[in-house]
């Protein structure tokens, strides 16, 4: 980072430290915000308004919690104000970095979290920051007060968690799952349609339209699970050699790593989410609980697909177990639980 | 991934001239295995033409035979009545490989043209001059179990994966395909080349040529799959073996072999298939004509075992064509291409 520091502030401010006073960008003083816990999110200027869930996400934020914790970077288009390269991010130290910043009620911080420029944010250490705010036991807090153990009220306490979930799904923040996020920020440059390499997209997913923003890149199991935060589709391998990831494509099974989702628009996309109607189970999705047909329960998104799928299936003819067997090889199971997914599925098949 | 442009393709023509003007592009189908080579670096093109919303996905009666569009799934290709009935090595090949959800989205013309599975090819990190000509070749000298025993040069040793290329080579399919220079008809075995001194083509397709249909001829015959790989289900082959026999009374009249996961491309036992015209069908004669097939194997340090199992897998993929065997399984499906049993069951040993 070439831009200077100012001297009177070399440093991050650390946890316990009294944030200095300072004009936020809605023209409020951060000292008028006192007795009630604020967030203070520093980012670079790359986010995305049209990452839909992005948006959603602080749209909540703000209606859960506008009334009391100030989310002065709530709204997508306010975010901008909070540019880390702003007089804000001088005064906390933080230029040009990614920083999340808790203060409670009397203006200290209590919690914060800043990656490093050129640095991935990864979920680890927001959450063991995180877990250090954590009371030990439910009953640590005093139900009188809501005061945690750590001295922290409850509501100081779930602020900061919904804090680290949004930070989290910042752009550029790269979870284990998520690299094609990032490139889609960075997409080829005159790619067809718009002059940033993305792509508009309308997903058909579960009988709802979704009109989208995408590089070309992103694969149909990206789009849903880090665009659209449908996260029931689970990613295994990635390769195309687990079945974690099966989807419906008009009512066929397919592998949604495989699947770019630029080439699955026109299609009948359904989900895991859309088996069930409203509470009640897809048959399935039942036989799967009556027979125990999972442990951990990673893979069993993908098997419930490819069994539903099966049942339509035109190259399976009799049903017999060595045939499902033989139908359902796509679909690894680290668990093992193949003899209760199987009893699952015949019993779908004969009713 | 490397940034790429997309496009989705509105006619063959279009698919064919946005190709050929651009040296950086390339098709798309079902993407089965063209996203995985992208994830892997593998490829790096400047822009992709999906062509999967093409209207190619017919199977049409042709010449006595079948013209099998070139987007047709795999699923679509094996269900087909006419495919399993006439051709049961086209669906038992489709149906031994990949799994269900892969095969309903491969196509029949992205099936064959998928690239090699030696291990090499597809990390970046090691010499491999089909990735990047004139770099070297690291499964020469290294782990080489699944490369190939006949064909192979010093550039390259990998082998052609494709289950259903091994059979539509023995029933001598034909390819149609438009290219910048018009319509041609390329004769199935001719397709896949030999690696030579430019292991980077796989296909004797120019740039731009996009297959437009796979058509079998008339055929009267018994055809018939074997594969051998290391699991029982969702694998590839070791070894595998297809078969095409035509018989005249009690003896053979034609019989065509070609063996798969062995070479660069579909291998045509044809010294063998010269030795089986016109004999009557016996074990002897079988085990005759696989002696001759791998007598001109070249094994590798690691993949000897291939000539032993491949020999045994053709005689048996001949008896079995000839109903001097049992085929283990309906014919036209898995289960009668699977050596070794099916997913949760081991078949009983002969
Ligand atoms: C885990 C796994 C296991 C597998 N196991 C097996 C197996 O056991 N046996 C087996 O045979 N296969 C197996 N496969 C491979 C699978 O069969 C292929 O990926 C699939 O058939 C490719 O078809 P596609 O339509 O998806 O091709 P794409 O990935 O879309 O394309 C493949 C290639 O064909 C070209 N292409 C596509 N259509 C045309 C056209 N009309 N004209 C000219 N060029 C075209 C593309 O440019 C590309 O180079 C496996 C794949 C995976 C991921
Ligand atoms: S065998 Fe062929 S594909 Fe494998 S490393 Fe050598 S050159 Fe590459
Ligand atoms: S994540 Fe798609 S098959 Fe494993
Ligand atoms: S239940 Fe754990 S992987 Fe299948």
């Amino acid at each position: 980072m070439s831009l200077p520091l100012k001297p009177e502030f070399p440093l991050a401010l650390q946890t316990g430290d009294l944030a200095p006073d300072c004009e936020l960008p809605d023209g409020s003083r951060l000292t008028e915000l006192r007795g009630r816990p604020v967030v203070l999110a520093f980012a670079p200027d790359t986010w995305d308004p049209t990452l839909a869930h992005q948006s959603e996400l602080f749209a909540q934020l703000l209606a859960e919690f506008g009334s009391g914790a100030a989310f002065v970077d709530a709204a997508a288009d306010e975010w901008h104000a909070l540019d880390c390269r702003g007089e804000l991010a001088e005064r906390f130290g933080v230029v040009g970095k990614r920083a999340l910043f808790l203060l409670d009620e009397q203006g200290i911080v209590r919690w914060k979290t800043v990656v490093e420029p050129g640095e991935d944010l990864r979920p680890g250490p927001v959450l063991a920051a995180l877990e250090a705010l954590h009371p030990p036991t439910p009953a640590a807090a005093s139900p009188a007060t809501g005061v945690l153990a750590s001295g922290l009220t409850r509501r100081t306490f779930v602020t900061a968690t919904l804090a680290a979930a949004a930070l989290l799904l910042l752009p550029g923040c790269r979870t284990e799952s998520s690299d094609t996020n990032e490139q889609a920020a960075t997409g080829s440059a005159d790619g067809a349609g718009s002059g940033n390499g993305l792509l508009a997209v309308t997903l058909r997913i579960n009988d709802k339209n979704y009109p989208l923003q995408l590089d070309p890149r992103v694969t149909l199991l990206d789009a849903l699970r880090e665009h659209l935060h449908l996260t029931g589709t689970k990613k295994g391998c990635d390769h195309g050699q687990c079945g974690a990831c099966t989807v419906h494509l008009n009512g066929q099974s397919a592998l949604s790593c495989l699947t770019l989702a630029v080439m699955s628009q026109g299609q009948e996309i359904t989900t895991i989410e859309g088996l069930s109607t409203g509470e009640a189970l897809h048959p399935m999705q039942a036989a799967f609980l009556k027979h125990d047909a999972f442990q951990c329960g990673y893979c069993t998104p993908g098997q419930i697909m490819a069994a539903t799928a099966l049942l339509q299936d035109q190259t399976t003819r009799t049903g017999s177990a060595v045939e499902l067997r033989e139908a359902m090889s796509g679909n690894l199971c680290r668990c093992a639980a193949y003899p209760n997914i199987l009893a699952a599925i015949q019993e779908v098949q004969r009713a | 991934m490397h940034p790429f442009q997309y496009q989705r393709a509105d006619s063959a023509e279009q698919a064919v001239a946005t190709v050929t003007k651009n040296p950086a592009a390339t098709f798309i189908a079902g993407g089965t295995s063209h996203v995985d080579l992208l994830k892997e670096g593998v490829y790096r093109p400047g822009l992709l033409v999906d062509v999967s919303a093409l209207p190619l996905r017919q199977i049409t009666a042709h010449e006595g035979g079948l013209r099998i569009g070139a987007g047709v799934s795999n699923t679509a290709a094996a269900a087909s009545a006419e495919v399993r009935q006439r051709y049961p090595a086209v669906s038992e090949a489709l149906l031994a490989g990949a799994s269900v959800q892969i095969r309903n989205v491969a196509s029949m013309a992205g099936n064959p043209l998928q690239r090699t599975r030696c291990p090499y090819f597809r990390d970046p990190t090691q010499a491999c001059n089909k990735r990047e000509p004139g770099s070297g070749c690291a499964a020469l000298e290294g782990y080489n179990h699944v490369h190939a025993l006949f064909g192979a040069s010093a550039a390259c040793v990998a082998t052609h994966p494709s289950d259903v290329a091994v059979a539509l080579a023995a029933l001598d399919a034909r390819v149609q395909t438009l290219g910048p220079k018009g319509p041609r008809t390329i004769a199935f075995p001719e397709l896949h080349r030999l690696p030579g001194t430019t292991p980077h083509l796989d296909t004797i397709l120019e740039h731009g040529e996009l297959i437009t249909s796979i058509d079998l001829p008339a055929f009267t015959g018994r055809s018939h799959y074997l594969k051998v790989r290391e699991r029982a289900s969702y694998a590839y082959a070791l070894v595998s073996c297809a078969v095409a026999l035509e018989m005249d009374g009690p003896n053979i009249r034609r019989a065509r072999v070609a063996l798969g996961s062995v070479a660069h491309k579909p291998w045509r036992a044809t010294s063998a298939e010269a030795m089986l015209a016109g004999q009557r069908p016996t074990e002897q004669l079988f085990r005759a004509a696989a002696d001759a097939a791998f007598a001109e194997a070249k094994p590798l340090k690691h993949n000897a075992y291939k000539v032993p199992m491949g020999r045994q897998l053709m005689v048996r993929a001949l008896l079995e064509t000839s109903s001097l065997q049992p085929l283990q399984g309906p014919a036209g499906t898995a289960f009668a291409a699977s050596v070794g049993g099916v997913a949760g069951q081991v078949a009983s040993p002969r």
